[in-house]
């Protein structure tokens, strides 16, 4: 049984990364606006189909489909920003996470009108298929999946970091008050960041669809997943939200194989549920509350 | 204004001739109104009044009628004596939805926790096969009261609309007393509430119970006129309905919540072949409301005349 145990840990890395990129990608949405955007799932949903899109009906290739499937993304993000979440930004949190959960339901009402409940698959840009490392199975889209995430990490990383633009990021993501005294335009800072957010779902929702079918219930699943790889690392931690991800994508596959398969399903649930009720700041967090 | 508000007793009457004039389509509709009515009532409690942000009512509804259906079909009790241990159900997973919210767990993590704990449920349902059915689900037992058989919709309907009536008026009773009002104490600010000596913790717990009760009892009636219960009618979009139906009647209004039930409850019979609309438009639906009519549709009754208003205090 515990022969199994590195490709178990393989495996549950390459979903991992997946769950990590969403939860980076969500952290980013709520550390710049302290609001949590209950549709992100949606927008990685309607990434995925964007690029199916211009993939199968414009004939694009998949890698500039892509990277054209994120602007649009970005643009989407940036008027559900301004237009829906801006005008109501002052008033109670409730509304707030109402709007951004309707917004999501609406994008997917939308996807389901125009492909239903179809399974489409989008077609890889590299032939499938498996490596060997002794024991170990890796395929291509794990190989694919984990270069992807690990490749936009590090841009991010370097982003935040490293960079002027990272700087006033990093300064926004600490006090709002505090960037608008020293000239830092927040309302445009907000707008941007949750493009970005929904743009880097985007990405993740393409790479989700090379492993699982593509419906517009994709996003929902991972949204779940996102939740509870934030809360495992601590809300509002940028590693946590990676760290948490690769754990648990780890310990579904876990669960799933040595207790029992029907767990695959509900370990991000029970995760999420565990860690608030045990440590509700997880493993990085810094707050026990939410305060905002 | 407590003479107007009698007059609210003459809209169950105007109701009582109602059957006279339906199909059995249209009485099964205006049951599922009926249905939504408590839905929508103990959901606001604890959005709308208490201000949680908790996602929980569609587990609290499918516990409830899943207890009712189980109690039915596994025990062969007629549907009237599961109605209370239905409620009782749904007020217990209420008072453990509320343990996060105790612990200091607010705003988005009870949001995402209590999200969690719908579709927990509805993996519960789907999974544990010999009682619930699984995901093709179990048939419910013809409902009966007293030996009296429900076998026909409009027999529901009267069924229903008493329960919905003491629903109602039990909510009333308790918003208007002083735990109402330390509610909304709690809705706007907590910390000042617990200065104030609130007891915030026992209220929240409370509010969360009372609310899973009465959804418990709706849940109840649901399995008493669908037949049929599978976990698909719990799921994410059943949750949109709801949330539609609190946000569009009106945020913390009980006025509110019986007018989403009534305006929004039927929407679905539409779209039933189109799928994906339903989302829309409910989406849309909040989306409009939260921009431009933040209290609901409830506002502008209250606007209208001051009966409607049942705000309980001013801002």
């Amino acid at each position: 049984m515990l022969s199994f145990l590195p490709q178990l840990v393989v495996s549950g890395i390459a979903s991992g990364m997946l769950y990590a990129l969403m939860a980076l990608s969500m952290t980013v949405g709520y550390r710049a606006t302290t609001v949590v955007n209950f549709g992100h799932g949606d927008m990685l949903m309607l990434g995925a189909y964007a690029s199916y899109v211009l993939v199968v009906g414009f004939g694009l290739p998949v890698g500039p489909a892509v990277v054209l499937a994120a602007a649009l993304l970005f643009l989407v993000g940036v008027a559900a920003q301004r237009f829906l979440m801006q005008p109501i930004i002052g008033g109670p949190h409730l509304s707030l996470a109402m709007m951004a959960l309707a917004v999501g339901y609406a994008l997917r009402g939308l996807a389901r009108i125009e492909w239903g409940n179809d399974v489409l698959k989008l077609p890889r840009a590299y032939p499938s298929g498996a490596f060997m490392f002794g024991s170990v199975v890796v395929t291509t889209d794990d190989l694919v999946i984990s270069a992807a995430v690990l490749a936009l990490l590090v841009a991010l990383y370097v982003v935040f970091n490293m960079t002027a633009v990272g700087r006033v990021i990093q300064a926004v993501f600490q006090t709002q008050r505090g960037a608008a005294l020293v000239g830092i335009n927040v309302r445009a800072f907000h707008a941007t960041m949750w493009g970005v957010a929904a743009a880097l779902g985007a990405v993740g929702g393409v790479l989700m669809a090379l492993i699982v079918p593509l419906t517009p219930d994709i996003g929902v699943a991972t949204l779940v997943r996102g939740f509870a790889a934030m809360t495992l690392g601590g809300f509002g931690s940028l590693q946590g939200a990676v760290i948490g991800g690769l754990l648990l994508g780890i310990m579904e596959k876990l669960l799933g194989f040595y207790v029992s398969t029907v767990f695959i399903d509900i370990t991000a649930y029970l995760v999420t549920i565990l860690v608030l009720l045990i440590r509700p700041k997880g493993l990085f967090g810094q707050h026990a509350t939410l305060r905002i | 204004m407590a003479t107007g508000r009698r007059l609210f007793w003459l809209i169950p009457l105007l109701l009582l001739p109602v059957p006279i004039f339906l199909d059995q389509y249209r009485q099964y509709v205006a049951n599922l109104i009926l249905v939504y009515v408590p839905v929508g009532v103990g959901f606001n409690v604890v959005v709308g009044n208490l201000g949680q942000l908790a996602f929980s009512n569609v587990a609290f509804f499918g516990i409830g009628a899943y207890t009712s259906g189980i109690l039915m079909l596994k025990l062969g009790l007629p549907w009237w004596l599961t109605v209370l241990p239905a409620g009782v159900m749904g007020g217990v997973a209420g008072a453990a939805a509320s343990v996060p919210a105790l612990r200091g767990v607010r705003l988005f993590y009870l949001a995402i926790m209590t999200l969690a704990f719908g579709e927990l449920m509805r993996w519960v349902y789907i999974r544990w096969e010999p009682v619930t059915g699984g995901s093709f689900g179990m048939a419910v037992p013809e409902p009966s009261v007293l030996g009296w058989a429900l076998n026909v919709e409009s027999r529901k309907f009267y069924a229903f609309l008493v329960l919905v009536v003491v629903v109602i008026v039990l909510t009333d009773r308790l918003l208007r007393s002083r735990f109402g009002r330390a509610f909304v104490a709690i809705r706007g600010n907590e910390e000042a509430a617990a200065a104030m000596g609130i007891p915030t913790d026992r209220y929240i717990l409370l509010g969360f119970a009372w609310g899973g009760f009465v959804v418990g009892i709706a849940g109840s009636m649901y399995a008493a006129l669908v037949g049929h219960l599978s976990p698909a009618s719990f799921d994410l979009t059943e949750l949109i309905l709801q949330f539609a139906i609190i946000m569009v009647g009106g945020l913390g209004s009980l006025v509110g919540s019986v007018l989403g039930a009534a305006l929004l409850t039927a929407a679905p019979e539409f779209f039933r072949d189109l799928p994906g609309f339903e989302e829309l438009l409910f989406a849309l639906l909040i989306i409009v409301v939260i921009l431009f009519l933040p209290r609901g549709l409830a506002s502008l009754l209250a606007r209208a005349h001051p009966v409607f208003d049942d705000r309980y205090f001013r801002e």
